[in-house]
């Protein structure tokens, strides 16, 4: 792998998606040019050292020479990026992590949860006409199923699931997913959100292959720390940000 | 003038160097590797480690504490494998060798000949397993056993990391300095709990080592202390973010720094202190450090 630099972005847009959510396009040429659906970027958000540690964000999509992270505050660090300015710059690590291998299955069910729906689109730009996709988008309420208009400008018509039924399916993204994955034969799902979700799908799936996007807690995102371990079934650990952030969910424990 | 500096047997380009287990082997960044004065490696072990359980990493305000507990191939692995994908290195290698044994310690540097290694460098602060207990490095007399079995065992140039957890690293400095080292390390992370919300230890090792711009004034105090009182080599570690953090370990009588912390959050971290060091230097002398190492204890 090509080691990854640091680099000063410059921020072309920044808006809020829904409570909490934030959609950020920066022009960043390098980064356009060589990130691959799965890829993050480690965001700096402090200048001193408080917060120490960059923030990992993952691309969202890219579109010539800009790329574009959609995060959602959770913390101090999420919430310091969410105070930079149009206009500004901000110091950006990657790409990192080990590009999403392309299922080899015919047909791919997609399943996004929460802020988990933000890495899926680039994913899905990728797959659209290579395989054939179903997608699912799940949130709390019809406001935080974000990138709606994006996936369907891609020829797509997610199926949409929210918790408290503003929007399609009342109730988790899960179930109308195992109900197509379970119907459809030859099948693999590549899926991103919390980590109950995840776990749901593999164990309901078995043994059809799962791909997911997983969230650990990093410390370089470039390979050099071992602070990012992920528990293999079969023992030991993988160097999460090397071998992910995309992995195969059946060999790991969630 | 020249910006090198000697340390046993072992000639270092600058005084620079990416410390261990931040650096992995070198190999991720050779760009920056090959213009640091040299890289340490992972702690290697005589056995394979898997490490500790997750969250191996916890972050506060001007530091971290990681418990990523030694996970690293073993000595053979690293031989066989590592070693000589690390021959590409044009920078002065040193391997971090830990152990739960002082016989541990003495067979990994036995068995690393290899001319890719310049130096070892002793991390003392694992568990003495025979005891069932205490850290090797917070007793002079087990740092001392450790040293003599490794330096009976090599002719490169032997480094101990020393740790500041619970001992007066004056006396184990001293211990090392028995023992035949050629430098010191000060220091090493100290000793650090997180906890969650509902009073469950946050890392998966239940307690971790700080590390980060936090550790700095006292590493910087333990570097000025040892300098005054221990005549060896010291080495400089803990908090180092600049060229100017790392010129005040210098003038606390430090010879060569390490960067760790700062690689995670910048992989060029190291190299931008090694320029910003430089240009500190008056560059009126024969050696850049004469004017400047230990200068600190002429102001009292
Ligand atoms: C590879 C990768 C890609 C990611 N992509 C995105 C993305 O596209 N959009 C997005 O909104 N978020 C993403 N995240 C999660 C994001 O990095 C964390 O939410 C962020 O680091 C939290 O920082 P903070 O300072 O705001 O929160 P903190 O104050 O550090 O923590 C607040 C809460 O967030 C949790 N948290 C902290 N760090 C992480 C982490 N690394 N992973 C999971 N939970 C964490 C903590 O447990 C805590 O509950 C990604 C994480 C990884 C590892
Ligand atoms: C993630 C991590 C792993 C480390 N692993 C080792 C190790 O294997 N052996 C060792 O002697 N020191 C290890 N250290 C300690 C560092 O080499 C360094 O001495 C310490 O972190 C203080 O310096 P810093 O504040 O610049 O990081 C590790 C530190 C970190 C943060
Ligand atoms: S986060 Fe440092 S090795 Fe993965």
């Amino acid at each position: 792998m090509k080691s990854a630099t640091s680099c000063l972005a410059e921020i072309e847009s920044h808006r809020q998606l829904a409570d909490g959510i934030y959609s950020l396009w920066v022009k960043a040429p390098r980064i356009a040019r060589s990130v691959r659906p799965g890829n993050f970027l480690n965001v700096r958000v402090a200048d001193g050292p408080d917060p120490v540690l960059r923030r990992p964000i993952s691309v969202c999509d890219v579109k010539g020479w800009s790329v574009r992270l959609v995060y959602r505050v959770v913390g101090r660090g999420t919430r310091m990026l969410s105070r930079f300015q149009v206009g500004s710059e901000i110091d950006l690590l990657g790409p990192l992590g080990k590009p999403a291998p392309r299922p080899p299955e015919r047909e791919v069910v997609i399943c996004g949860g929460g802020i988990g729906i933000a890495p899926l689109l680039y994913l899905v730009r990728d797959l659209v006409g290579r395989r054939r996709l179903t997608v699912f988008l799940g949130a709390k309420n019809r406001s935080e199923l974000i990138l709606r208009r994006e996936f369907g400008s891609l020829g797509l018509r997610p199926r949409l699931a929210t918790d408290d039924g503003s929007t399609g399916h009342k109730g988790p993204v899960t179930e109308p997913v195992l109900a197509a994955a379970a119907a459809a034969r030859h099948a693999a799902v590549v899926a991103c959100g919390p980590r109950p979700m995840l776990a749901e799908l593999v164990r309901s799936l078995d043994p059809v292959p799962v791909w997911g996007f997983v969230e650990e807690r990093l410390g370089c995102g470039s390979g050099i720390c071992y602070c990012c371990a992920l528990p293999k079934k079969s023992g030991g650990y993988i160097r999460f940000c090397q071998e992910g952030p995309v992995v195969r969910l059946n060999g790991v424990l969630l | 003038m020249t910006y090198s500096v000697r340390i046993g047997g072992t000639t270092f380009p600058n005084p620079v160097l990416a410390a261990s287990g931040t650096w992995g082997f070198g190999l991720s960044f050779r760009r920056v590797s090959d213009r640091l004065g040299g890289i340490v490696t992972k702690g290697i072990t005589l056995e394979p480690r898997d490490g500790n359980p997750p969250p191996r990493i916890h972050e506060f305000p001007g530091g971290i504490i990681n418990s990523v507990g030694l996970e690293n191939p073993g000595l053979e692995a690293f031989r066989r494998q590592v070693l000589p994908a690390m021959d590409k290195l044009k920078c002065r290698v040193i391997v971090n060798v830990a152990g739960f044994t002082p016989g541990e310690y003495a067979t990994v540097v036995g068995r690393l000949r290899s001319r890719r290694v310049d130096a070892f460098e002793l991390n003392v602060s694992c568990p003495n397993v025979r005891t069932g207990g205490g850290a090797f490095g917070q007793s002079p007399r087990m740092v001392e056993t450790i040293t003599k079995a490794a330096r009976s065992r090599t002719n490169k140039t032997l480094i101990v990391k020393l740790t500041a957890n619970f001992v007066d690293p004056v006396d184990t400095a001293r211990a090392a300095v028995n023992g035949g080292a050629d430098a010191v390390t000060l220091i090493n992370t100290l000793h650090g709990l997180a906890l969650g919300q509902d009073g469950r230890p946050f890392l998966g090792g239940r307690s971790g080592g700080i590390s980060g711009p936090a550790l700095r004034p006292f590493a910087l105090f333990c570097v000025d202390r040892v300098a005054a009182k221990v005549d060896v080599p010291i080495i400089g570690s803990g908090g180092i973010m600049s060229g100017q953090d790392a010129l005040d370990f210098m003038n606390a009588g430090a010879c060569l720094v390490q960067v760790g912390t700062a690689s995670l959050v910048d992989p060029d971290a190291a190299l931008r202190v090694w320029l910003e060091l430089k240009q500190t230097v008056p560059g009126s002398r024969a050696s850049a450090w004469e004017d400047i190492v230990g200068r600190t204890r002429r102001f009292d």
